[in-house]
């Protein structure tokens, strides 16, 4: 272990050779004969020591640590030499002790420096740690709410793909139904020209008895109402294949009117009566864009659109139109129906929520809307007031070149 | 551990405490008072204004039956929050601490805070509080906002160490502190340096030789 200041300390550490010189050759002319300082050993640090020479002890605590020895020198100088030689040494051992207490101070300091450090280091590693944990877990969380969105996005979509299915199926049946009433009835009408034959022989008087001038024009409207049912069921058919690209979903650049076009042909022979569908397209920069997905959406709208007319029980106009500035297409879906109460206009982006019963033919909520239009980085606005009419606006930021 | 070398056996004793708790005091006082065989001047190394820098340091002794030189040195610390590295490194080595207090009301909070560095300090320094000769004086019992001796009394009952009450200034119960820090002093150290076996010094004649005047 290294010496500590608060050791003893010997004489030749306090008085070292310069210092010596120094002060003895002083001290000698003081002192008027020969002097010599030894240390506790009795060997001589300076000077020559004899043994006939007078003696005086050198003490710095309370023991001699060396000798000031005099030839030829008074008593009391010899004394009074010692005095000095020993006040001299104090002075010294001060100077030492302090110095050597600093260095162990700030030695100590350092080393609580140090452990600071290493707290310090310490906390830092265990804080990065916590954050780090704390970001796997944000993850997680993030990941498990979109899972969760994508559940309720893919429950949302399987109850709309079962209204459809539902709509779909009794929009099929009533056609189905009269077409196959209007077919067995035309059946009987064949049976009865077949009577007829037989009775040829009557002539005319066997056509009048079979009424058959109304078995003629009633049969040719039944086939015309099979046509038009026919007619129909394709049409129903067709739109169920604009819902089948949904899944296939790839990016594209397109142009929104597009959509737009597809949707109201799609659309348009299904307005309920009264219901004018109306496009003012304006052109528009491309989009990368589902279009699957879009034209989904704007299909529901502007299905919910005619219903909205259709329930306020008068003929109305439902108009689409889109525009373009340098931030942002705009495309309005707006009709004058029945409109929304505010309460009803508060929970319309709410999920699953809508005012028809199934099989209206609703299609997916403005839940779902929201969603596809947030996912195009754009957003949907309702503007809706009861017996007015409602107004739906989608913006989407147009592509920087 | 004592520093023993030709003939010499030397006990660093440290008086510690908050500033200002009259640590200086209790050395000039001892100094005074004591009259042991060999007693050296007082070294201190303080600053202009009178605070303790360093420390101080009373050098006394005297000799065993067997004539071993028993020494004691008495240091001071330096009581201002500023001077820990210092306040570690004249505690180091310590054979036997006093804990000097400020009676003083106000400065409760000074003394525990102190207490509680001595603690830590210890254990830094490679000393074991745990069986560290350590006696506690609670000085300025003269202050006229002094605690009360029965309240301190009170609140130390549960420890250990040796309670003492002082008025430094006036010279009041110094010596017994001191003496108190001897016993402890000898209890822990008379076997490991065969002080009653080998050196004739059983504690009574260990105490009587430091404070002398018997
Ligand atoms: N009233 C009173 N004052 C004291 C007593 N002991 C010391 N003092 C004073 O307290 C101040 C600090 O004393 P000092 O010994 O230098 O304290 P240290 O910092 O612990 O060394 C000085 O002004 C002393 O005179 C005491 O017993 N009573
Ligand atoms: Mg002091």
């Amino acid at each position: 272990m290294e010496a500590g200041f608060d050791r003893e300390w010997r004489i030749d550490e306090l008085l070292d050779a310069a210092t010596l010189g120094r002060t003895m050759d002083a001290l000698t002319a003081l002192a008027g004969g020969e002097l010599a300082v030894l240390g506790a050993d009795g060997g001589a640090l300076w000077g020559r020591a004899g043994e006939d020479m007078a003696r005086r002890p050198l003490v710095l605590e309370l023991e001699p640590v060396g000798q000031l020895a005099g030839r030829g020198v008074a008593a009391e100088r010899l004394a009074g030499a010692a005095a000095l030689l020993q006040q001299l040494m104090r002075v010294q051992v001060r100077y030492k002790m302090a110095s050597s207490l600093h260095l162990e101070a700030v030695a100590e300091d350092y080393e609580s420096l140090r452990r600071e450090h290493l707290k310090l280091q310490e906390s830092e590693a265990r804080y990065k740690q916590l954050s780090a944990q704390l970001e796997v877990r944000v993850k997680a969380q993030v990941a498990l709410l979109e899972e969760r969105q994508q559940m309720l996005y893919e429950a949302e979509k399987l109850a709309s793909v079962g209204q459809l299915a539902a709509g779909v199926a009794h929009e099929v049946n009533n056609p189905l139904g009269f077409l196959r009433s209007n077919l067995s009835t035309f059946r009987h009408y064949l049976t009865q020209f077949a009577e007829l034959k037989k009775r040829l022989a009557e002539g005319d008087a066997a056509w009048q008895a079979l009424d058959l001038d109304f078995v003629l024009t009633d049969g040719e409207e039944l086939l015309d109402e099979c046509i038009k049912g026919g007619d129909r069921i394709a049409r129903i058919i067709g739109e169920l294949k604009s819902f089948s690209h949904v899944d296939h979903s790839t990016e594209e650049y397109y142009d929104l009117n597009e959509c737009l076009r597809h949707a109201a042909n799609v659309i348009d022979g299904q307005l309920p009566a009264g219901v004018e569908l109306r496009l003012e397209l304006l052109p528009l920069p491309g989009l990368v864009c589902l279009p699957g997905h879009l034209n989904q959406v704007f299909l529901n709208l502007m299905r919910n659109a005619g219903q909205a007319i259709a329930d306020a029980r008068r003929p109305g106009v439902v108009r689409v139109s889109s525009e373009a500035d340098d931030d942002w297409i705009t495309i309005r879906i707006h009709d004058d129906g029945v409109g929304m109460t505010p309460e009803q206009r508060s929970k319309a982006f709410e999920p699953f929520y809508t005012t028809r019963p199934v099989g209206s033919g609703a299609g997916l909520g403005l839940s779902s809307a929201r969603n596809i239009v947030l996912a195009h980085s754009g957003r949907i606005e309702l503007d809706s007031r009861p017996d007015a009419g409602t107004t739906v606006s989608l913006f989407f930021p147009v592509p920087r070149k | 551990m004592p520093d023993s070398e030709a003939g010499r056996l030397s006990f660093k004793l440290v008086y510690y405490g908050p500033a200002q708790s009259g640590k200086t005091t209790n050395l000039l006082r001892l100094h005074d008072q004591l009259a042991p065989e060999m007693i050296g001047e007082i070294m201190t190394l303080e600053t202009q204004d009178d605070r303790t820098l360093f420390f101080d340091l009373l050098p006394l002794g005297f000799r065993a039956p067997s004539g071993l030189l028993i020494k004691f040195r008495l240091f001071t610390v330096p009581g201002q929050v500023a001077h820990d590295g210092t306040r570690k490194a004249v505690l180091s080595r310590a054979d036997g601490v006093v804990f000097v207090a400020d009676s003083a009301r106000t400065q409760e909070t000074n003394n525990a805070e102190s207490f509680q560095t001595l603690a830590a300090n210890c254990s830094r320094v490679g000393l074991d509080f745990e069986h560290l000769p350590l006696v506690v004086q609670f000085n300025k019992q003269d202050l006229p906002d002094a605690v009360p001796e029965q309240e301190i009394r009170d609140r130390w009952s549960a420890a250990p160490w040796p309670l003492h009450f002082a008025s430094a200034l006036h010279g009041v119960g110094v010596r017994e502190t001191f003496a108190d820090l001897l016993r402890a002093t000898w209890r822990c150290h008379a076997e490991s340096c065969e002080l009653a076996s080998k050196h004739g010094l059983d504690e009574a004649g260990f105490v009587a030789g430091a404070l002398g005047g018997g």
